[in-house]
């Protein structure tokens, strides 16, 4: 044991004698573990904004959106939804506890004295903070009568407050929506923004009905609608169940496409998994390409340094150290070469990512792990691409070695 | 019992299609306590011989028994284990690790010493750097010294684990005729300390500290 202290020193000592190659092996491989630094972040960061994301979305919850998603592009999307729909998946549907319609339309005006603002207005029913996890920080939410009474009432996201009151309380006063006077009754929590991008907090909240009859001009069609589940756990069968029933409803035929699309909770994850996929497999390419570059420099500056340290060797053979001790010493060398290349690299990784995030708001997640992996590398490169140089110095015959 | 006894020691080596054989049945016997002169022409096979001695090389024929102890059929590992026991090199050109300072490289022997540990080797290091006078010179790198202060280094780095056998391959090729002798009365001061040595040499006045000279030629002891 305590020979093995003896030599890892020795190898430390060795480590600080030759600066110029624990140099150049130190910062190839940190560059390597900087981007495997970057990828375990990364993917840590993507599934811990999708569960967030989830979280939010309610893991109970399907969403259905009107049209088919094979035919039609987003957007372009006809509604093919009803609240007769809503109604009957409400009454058929006993393992639901909430099912809430929606319908939204874009380019609306908003304004209050000569404040003004372009948003997007949400029809719900008097569920939506409950529907959406969504909390209402100030005022109420809509009632059953709001909806009932097609009131020109309003909850209002976080941005729309600020930008058209300010620091003022919104809560009582009255905006115009698309020129209908409308009154504030709520406020929302600031939610940022959705992974797709979309602003969250720039929306306007009303009556389902009221947006329909008074803004749509419509009678029948909606957006969306909401579902949330008792058992969470059964999600796939209850994805099953509605899309036979709704294609029922609507008379799809057999073979035929669904005229809709349910939005599940695995389908969130899908997609932002898939979007942080791409920068993973880019960096994956690059850390484990420059990883093993890090490898073959190593592993040629030892080759040379186990040529410069000839003589070393011998003196080393000749006072008692046995082959093993020889390359034991060089195989320290290399890992704690790889080792400080490793922490460094983590470093600079940790540096990367923080650019990453403050350019690209990309989300990025630290944990000991990616440590842990970065650390394992780093040592499995040095034992890999030590292993050749070190069994060379230890199979120099002493005589040899000592005659360089 | 003598301390080495060699018996009609061969050592070949190919060279390509040749074999060339550089010692050719060399028997000689060293007692315990000698102080011992080897002496040559060049290429006569000084430094061969003094390998074999010294368990870092093999014979290719021959039996070689060390204190009572068969070396012909030791493995690598307890050939290493038998130098750093019992065998002290002292070589021509020094041969310190140029990164480490006189202290480490005096301690050198005693980071590779199998099993239990005797006595401090701390304390052992700075007694002999001060035996060689060096006891000022600690973390001095060997660059910082002169060839004979170099030397001293070496011989202290010789003893540090107590060997029976001091090897000195021409210890003074190096140095001046002044520092020659002072590493010379170092070795004898070993010599009457009870070790045995055995020193390489072609020059008479180095040789004349010898009290036995052991001439080589052709492969061959002469006399
Ligand atoms: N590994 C080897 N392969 C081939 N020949 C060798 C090898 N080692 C030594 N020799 C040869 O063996 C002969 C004896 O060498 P050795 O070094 O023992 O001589 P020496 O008596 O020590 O000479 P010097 O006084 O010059 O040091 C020389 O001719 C040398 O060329
Ligand atoms: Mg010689």
């Amino acid at each position: 044991m305590e020979r093995v202290f003896n030599i890892f020193q020795q190898a430390g000592a060795a480590v600080r004698a030759f600066k110029l190659r624990t140099f150049f092996c130190l910062a190839s491989i940190a560059l390597g573990i900087s981007s495997i630094t970057i990828i375990v972040a990364a993917t840590e960061g993507a599934y811990q904004r999708a569960f967030e994301i989830v979280d939010r979305f309610g893991p109970d919850s399907l969403m259905v959106l009107g049209g088919s998603e094979t035919t039609r592009a987003v957007g372009h999307r006809e509604k093919t939804i009803t609240l007769e729909h809503v109604r009957a998946v409400e009454e058929a549907f006993s393992s639901a506890y909430l099912v809430v319609p929606m319908t939204s339309q874009g380019n609306i005006i908003a304004s209050h004295r000569d404040r003004r603002l372009q948003t997007r207005v949400i029809g719900s029913t008097h569920d939506y903070s409950q529907a959406w996890t969504w909390p209402v920080i100030e005022g109420s939410d809509l009632t059953e009568n709001d909806v009932k009474g097609l009131r020109n009432v309003a909850l209002l996201g976080h941005e729309v407050v600020e930008t058209l009151f300010g620091q003022e309380s919104p809560v009582g006063k009255y905006v115009f929506v698309n020129r209908i006077p409308t009154q504030v009754v709520g406020v929302l929590a600031s939610r940022g923004t959705s992974p797709a991008g979309h602003n969250l907090d720039n929306r306007i909240i009303m009556p389902i009905t009221t947006v329909m009859r008074k803004i749509q001009n419509e009678t029948r069609y909606i957006n969306n609608f909401r579902i949330r589940f008792v058992d969470a756990n059964r999600m796939e069968n209850h994805e099953q169940e509605l899309r036979s029933f709704l294609r029922q409803l609507q008379g799809t035929p057999e073979g035929a496409p669904d005229d809709f699309r349910i939005i599940s909770p695995t389908e969130i994850i899908r997609f932002l998994v898939a979007l942080t996929g791409s920068l993973v497999a880019f960096l994956g390419i690059v850390g484990v390409m420059s990883l093993v570059v890090a490898g073959f420099v190593l592993a040629n500056l030892f080759l040379l340094s186990v040529k410069e340290r000839t003589r070393e060797i011998g003196v080393r053979r000749s006072v008692g150290a046995k082959k093993s001790d020889i390359r034991f010493q060089f195989l320290c060398e290399a890992v704690l070469i790889t080792s400080l290349g490793g922490v460094a690299g983590f470093a600079l990784g940790f540096a990367g990512a923080q650019l990453l995030t403050t350019m690209a708001d990309f989300p990025m997640h630290f944990s000991w792990r990616a440590f842990a992996v970065g650390l394992g590398l780093s040592w499995t490169v040095g034992i890999l691409f030590g292993l050749q140089p070190a069994s060379r110095a230890a199979n120099l015959k002493p005589i040899e070695a000592l005659r360089a | 019992m003598p301390l080495c006894s060699l018996k009609n020691i061969r050592k070949s080596y190919s060279l390509g299609q040749e074999e060339v054989e550089i010692l050719r049945g060399i028997s000689l016997e060293i007692q315990e306590g000698e102080f011992v002169a080897l002496m040559g022409p060049s290429g006569s096979g000084k430094t061969t011989l003094m390998n074999i001695i010294g368990c870092l090389d093999v014979p290719t024929t021959g039996e070689y028994i060390f204190a009572g102890q068969k070396v012909s059929g030791l493995t690598d590992d307890e050939l290493s284990i038998f130098r750093n026991e019992h065998m002290g090199f002292v070589f021509q050109n020094f041969h310190l690790l140029p990164y480490a300072n006189v202290l480490e490289n005096v301690l050198l022997p005693t980071l590779y010493v199998s099993g239990k540990k005797e006595g401090a080797p701390l304390k052992r290091a700075r007694e002999l750097l001060k035996l060689v006078g060096l006891e000022d010179r600690e973390r001095f790198k060997p660059s910082q010294l002169s060839g004979g202060q170099q030397q001293r280094v070496a011989i202290a780095r010789a003893l540090v684990n107590d060997p029976r056998l001091i090897l000195a391959d021409e210890p003074t090729g190096q140095l001046d005729s002044s520092t020659a002798r002072e590493i010379m009365d170092l070795l004898q001061k070993m010599g009457h300390g009870g070790k045995t040595v055995m020193v390489i040499t072609h020059d008479l006045a180095t040789a004349a500290y010898a009290e036995r000279k052991v001439h080589m030629q052709d492969g061959l002891v002469s006399g």
